[in-house]
């Protein structure tokens, strides 16, 4: 698992996202560490979603103006 | 021939003289060049002034009218050679050459010199599609060699600003036929390629005579634009038309509308074009995110991750299985063991004597709980303790 304390990547989040849910789904992990999985799990999408909402608004706000000048 | 010194100079009489004699003993001879100038005067005689074709020189020629009138009506700049003999007038001091015959090159003549060099240039590969030099997309600065104030230089600039409003110009106008042309424009061409910040070079004039365009097949002017480092494009006279200059020039224009075109790129096309990519780049990311964003959903809505108390209830009913399981066995257990503790507890009871005491017998037991089995371990005075069916009593022993 990546160190908490570093912010991944859109990829390295997604990926470590898409593990933990695999681990959680498969249900071999301890109810600790399904704890600690679950949390960390939320956190990545957390993150993910962060990114992705952020990166869409500014292609919005990029695209605005250029389609206003089109319009002139 | 004379002797002179500052004390015995020669007066000009005598210098002029001996100049004229000097002359006078030259023959006549042929000369090639074009007529730039011509003044027939009221009397017999006519001046004119013939130039090189190619370098800025001239001499001046007189005749008589009767000498000219065998080739009137002349063009302006008539190629002619002449035959004539060089004279001298002592009054000004200048030279003149006396025509006795003027003949006009004719186009053939022309046509077929024109067609020879062609041929000589073509041998040495100066028109070779591997000489070409390719025009530049966005030119700093365009040069320009073109007539005073003429359309072709109109065109050229106008379609130029239309195409690319910032384009700049080094603009070098220069006679455009006639002697002077190759002079002017071989000079205008020469400082053109020289200027660093000129990158592309266009060159060009309207229609004209076939004469007016000879100057744009002068060869050391075709040699000049073949050496040029700079790319150059060619827009002379009408598409029928074909100086040499096209056929070394990087691109030949039909028109300068076309020469415009072809050195800087159209602005609007330029700003559709990057807004075309602009907008695919957008559309492309905006696929790749919500791509992504699906991907994330998903995961999300993965029920591990949309409701995580799974992770607990479903550990919290697997240990209420094991607790019911658990009590359910140890009630049985207890159960077994109640049974169990009956059986024994019947057995005792079958072996007490409870039911011979119900028959009314009793056990006499001593303090000590000995049962009495023999009377005569019961002393007078020693107590006795009796259990009958129900409850016990006391006695003491008499006698």
């Amino acid at each position: 698992m990546a160190t908490k304390d570093a912010k991944p990547s859109y990829e390295e989040a997604r990926d470590e996202l898409s593990e933990i849910v695999e681990s959680l789904e498969d249900g071999s992990a301890t109810l600790e560490e399904s704890l600690k999985l679950w949390e960390r799990g939320e956190e990545l999408a957390k993150i993910c979603q962060e990114w992705l909402d952020g990166a869409k608004k500014k292609l919005d706000a990029a695209k605005k103006p250029a389609k206003a000048s089109e319009e002139e | 021939m004379f002797e002179t010194s500052s004390e015995s100079p020669a007066p000009v009489r005598v210098v002029s003289e001996a100049i004229k004699d000097y002359i006078d003993r030259l023959g006549p001879i042929w000369i090639e060049g074009e007529i730039s100038e011509l003044n027939e005067r009221s009397g017999g005689m006519a001046f004119m002034r013939l130039r090189d074709t190619s370098a800025d020189m001239s001499i001046s020629v007189m005749c008589y009218k009767t000498v000219l009138a065998s080739v009137q009506p002349l063009p302006a700049n008539a190629r002619v050679v002449i035959h004539a003999k060089p004279s001298w007038f002592t009054k000004n001091g200048s030279l003149t050459m006396s025509a006795k015959e003027i003949r006009q090159v004719g186009v053939g003549e022309l046509l077929a010199r024109l067609e020879a060099l062609k041929e000589k240039l073509a041998l040495e590969g100066l028109f070779s599609a591997d000489r070409k030099i390719a025009l530049p997309r966005l030119p700093r600065t365009v040069g320009l060699i073109c007539g005073r104030n003429t359309d072709a230089e109109k065109d050229v600039v106008e379609n130029a600003r239309r195409r690319w409003p910032s384009v700049q110009f080094e603009i070098r106008e220069v006679a455009v036929q006639g002697a002077a042309a190759v002079v002017e424009v071989t000079a205008a061409l020469a400082e053109l390629e020289a200027n660093p910040d000129v990158d592309v070079i266009i060159i060009t004039r309207g229609g004209g005579s076939f004469e007016d365009l000879l100057p744009f097949s002068d060869e050391s002017l075709v040699r000049l634009a073949a050496s040029c480092t700079t790319p150059i494009v060619s827009a002379i006279g009408h598409e029928k038309d074909s100086p040499l200059l096209d056929l070394v020039a990087d691109y030949r224009a039909s028109t300068p509308t076309d020469a415009a075109k072809r050195v800087v790129p159209d602005i609007a096309q330029e700003i559709s074009d990057i807004e075309k990519i602009r907008d695919r780049m957008y559309r492309r990311l905006v696929s790749t995110i919500d791509y992504e964003l699906n991907q994330i959903a998903q995961l999300r809505n993965r029920p591990v991750m949309k409701d995580p108390s799974v992770m607990v209830t479903s550990r919290r009913d697997e240990i209420k299985g094991w607790r019911d399981r658990s009590i359910r066995s140890f009630a049985s257990l207890l159960e077994i063991e109640k049974k169990e503790l009956k059986g024994v507890r019947d057995h005792l009871r079958s072996l007490s004597p409870q039911s011979t005491m119900d028959r009314g017998y009793a056990v006499v037991q001593l303090e000590d709980g000995s049962i009495v089995r023999d009377a005569s371990k019961a002393k007078t005075g020693t107590r006795l303790r009796i259990r009958v069916a129900k409850g016990e009593t006391s006695a003491t022993v008499n006698e």
